[in-house]
């Protein structure tokens, strides 16, 4: 499939998602980006459904305490703290803990098949008069596993000079490094860019194939999937 | 008409002394110029004002004038210079924007307006050159660095520039493909300015030399000329200076028994290596790009395991990666030293008047050049002093002073009783034993024995 078709059928998912009320529905979606993303190489996966996931459980696990509802059963009758209110956890808090858990975690699925499946190139070039956009967004998607590569590099060079990194504290320290790491890098993307010509005018596009059926009926999908979410679920 | 001319040109990067001192030159269509100098003398920073990069992208002062193809780099901006000029810049890393090799190279194109029927022919023809059609769809973040330098070579080529700006740009090719670039290089028929640290390679090409150093033009000659200049002024840059000693080789410090390692399934890197490392004796890797003597130095150094055979240690191991960028985690240089030695500032202090920057001990690590870099990477490797110390492509960025520097505080490592493990495409470093590593059909690879 076409990466703008496949980009647009993962937006409608994760829209779907937010608009939708319908807990089997959001449940649904999930679950379906979750078997998508799996299509991925594992070792490229990993950091972006352990995010993914992470912060859905996060949400979960806390919302229930952060938000009150007087509906439902209380099933759990905690203190009443200044600001928060009282920490009773109800059935309907739970309820609305899942939704959201599931939406976040269906936008984080919907983002992960993005970065990891689609050919962001592709998308550049298919972007028509929004190609800086599409561009920044593309390399903002690289930011992640770049930034992993170099984590791993700074600790494997710091390793390689006979000192160990033990426990969060330590890797947390090559956090400003790899922070500045970036930002080094990005200049000097930003100035080989403009050696090699991005913001001329009279840019033009290599060929690329055609859409197929598959990715029109892709299109009419996501629309469908949006239209279904808003109106009926 | 000169294609290139360059007038009482001066230039300060803001907050900084003057880089560049009353430059003038003038370059012909089709010359081909070596640049040389010191690291940190003002080669980057004239390339950079030749693709009028500078003033327009670094900011800072700016006197004199350049013209390039009738473009005066003050009114033209870099993107108006790009296909007239082409650059490729010292880390491939930090210059690739697409995430597909073949869309990598045709970015350019696209950028410059060349007619969508050309793009993928320039593409192929460009990768073909520098033997690199075979990546034509892999991802650019899975690439090694050789490939990637293949890839930013490639993606320069493809625009047929009038002018052909390279700063480094075969320090992570394997001797074959390097040649193969330079010799692709050449049939462009395009001027080029070639900034080396690999003088014979440069000198191969060149017709004529500029040698750089304090920001001023030392030399400006044919190279027949410049050749004597250098063996007089500069004998490092006219021959490499090997001065081999004789290993006294001792106990064994690491052994490795059938190392095998893949990082794709049915794609071995390596397969069945053993390789024996002494006290006293300095070990050099050779290989082509891609044959796997990054994963075999740390496979050694204790840093990755094996999927397959053994690895026996006997004392500590040292390991300097090829990027100098790991090692720019503190806030200034002698910190970033010293932590390999439980911040003993004297050690560390020692360490780096070794490498010759005493003076840097207390400025940013990321505001030095890339050649101090190295130096500081590799002195807060070996302050520790491990038993073996490994390095991989420690002259990366290295100039042929401080490389002859670096082979002779090698060979007193060595003769201090402990062992070097070199992985590297340079010969100009001493070794006692080279050790190739060559791709076969499965390619992975085997041992094979290359001389002393």
């Amino acid at each position: 499939m076409s990466p703008g078709p496949a980009a647009a059928l993962l937006a409608a998912a994760g829209t779907a998602a937010m608009l939708t009320d319908q807990l089997w529905a959001v449940a649904l979606l999930a679950l379906v980006l979750l078997g998508v993303c799996l299509r991925a190489p594992a070792e490229r996966r990993g950091v972006y459904l352990f995010g993914a996931l992470t912060s859905a459980l996060g949400v979960f696990i806390l919302s229930p305490f952060l938000w009150s509802s007087p509906d439902g059963t209380i099933l759990w009758q905690g203190p009443t703290i200044p600001v928060l209110g009282p920490l009773d956890v109800t059935t309907t808090e739970i309820w609305e803990a899942a939704l959201n858990a599931l939406r976040l975690a269906a936008l984080g699925l919907a983002f992960a098949a993005y970065a990891l499946l689609l050919d962001h190139d592709r998308l550049v070039a298919a972007a028509g008069k929004a190609r800086r956009s599409a561009l920044a967004v593309a390399l903002a998607t690289r930011l992640v596993p770049s930034l992993e590569r170099d984590a791993m590099g700074l600790a494997e060079a710091v390793r390689g000079r006979g000192v160990r990194l033990e426990g969060a504290r330590g890797y947390a320290t090559l956090l400003s490094p790899l922070v500045a790491g970036s930002l080094e890098r990005a200049t000097n993307l930003a100035e080989a860019m403009e050696a090699r010509g991005f913001g001329r005018s009279g840019v033009t596009r290599a060929p690329r194939p055609p859409w197929s059926t598959r990715d029109r009926l892709a299109l009419v999908l996501a629309v469908v999937l949006v239209l279904v979410a808003a109106l009926w679920l | 008409m000169a294609l290139v001319t360059v007038d009482g040109l001066s230039f300060s990067y803001p907050s900084a002394p003057a880089a560049l001192r009353d430059v003038s030159l003038t370059l012909e269509p089709g010359e081909v110029v070596a640049l040389l100098g010191p690291s940190g003398s003002g080669k980057s920073t004239l390339l950079r004002a030749l693709a009028g990069l500078v003033p327009h992208f670094h900011g800072g002062r700016f006197v004199g004038r350049v013209v390039v193809a009738g473009l005066d780099t003050r009114r033209a901006r870099p993107a108006q210079l790009a296909g007239t000029v082409a650059t490729v810049f010292q880390d491939p890393e930090d210059q690739v924007v697409m995430t597909i090799v073949a869309n990598e190279v045709a970015f350019g194109l696209e950028n410059i307006g060349v007619a969508p029927s050309e793009i993928w022919t320039r593409v192929e023809r460009a990768l073909e050159s520098v033997d690199a059609l075979h990546l034509w769809g892999r991802k650019t973040t899975e690439l090694s660095g050789g490939e990637l330098q293949r890839v930013c070579l490639a993606s320069a080529l493809a625009l047929e520039p009038r002018l052909l700006l390279l700063d480094e740009p075969t320090s992570q090719l394997d001797p074959e493909a390097a040649a193969l670039f330079l010799a692709a290089v050449e049939r462009l028929g395009a001027a080029v300015v070639l900034s080396e640290h690999r003088v014979p390679r440069a000198l191969d090409l060149a017709t004529r030399v500029f040698f750089v150093d304090g920001g001023r033009v030392l030399l400006d000659a044919p190279s027949d000329e410049a050749v004597e200049w250098l063996s007089v002024e500069r004998p490092h840059y006219a021959r490499a200076c090997v001065n081999q000693t004789q290993a006294t080789a001792g106990a064994v410090v690491a052994e490795l028994h059938g190392v095998s390692y893949s990082y794709r399934q049915a794609m071995p890197v390596l397969d069945g290596i053993d390789l024996e490392l002494r006290r006293g004796e300095i070990v050099a890797l050779e290989g082509p790009n891609g044959s796997g003597k990054t994963t075999l130095a740390r496979i050694a150094a204790g840093l990755v395991e094996p999927q397959a055979g053994t690895v026996e240690l006997r004392g500590r191991a040292g390991y300097l990666s090829q990027d100098p960028g790991r090692y720019l985690v503190k806030e200034t240089a002698i910190a970033e030293v010293a932590l390999a030695v439980n911040g003993d500032e004297q050690r560390a202090g020692a360490a780096l008047d070794r490498v010759g920057l005493g003076w840097a001990a207390g400025r940013h690590p990321r505001d030095l050049s890339s050649g101090e870099r190295e130096r500081l990477a590799l002195a807060s490797v070996a302050v520790a002093e491990p038993d073996l110390l490994i390095l991989d492509e420690p002259t990366r960025g290295l100039d042929p002073e401080w490389k002859a520097t670096l082979g002779d505080w090698l060979q007193e490592y060595a003769a201090s009783g402990r062992s070097v493990l070199l992985a590297t495409h340079d010969r100009d470093l001493p070794a006692h034993r080279r050790i190739g590593l060559r791709l076969d059909q499965t390619h992975a690879s085997s041992e094979v024995h290359v001389g002393v």
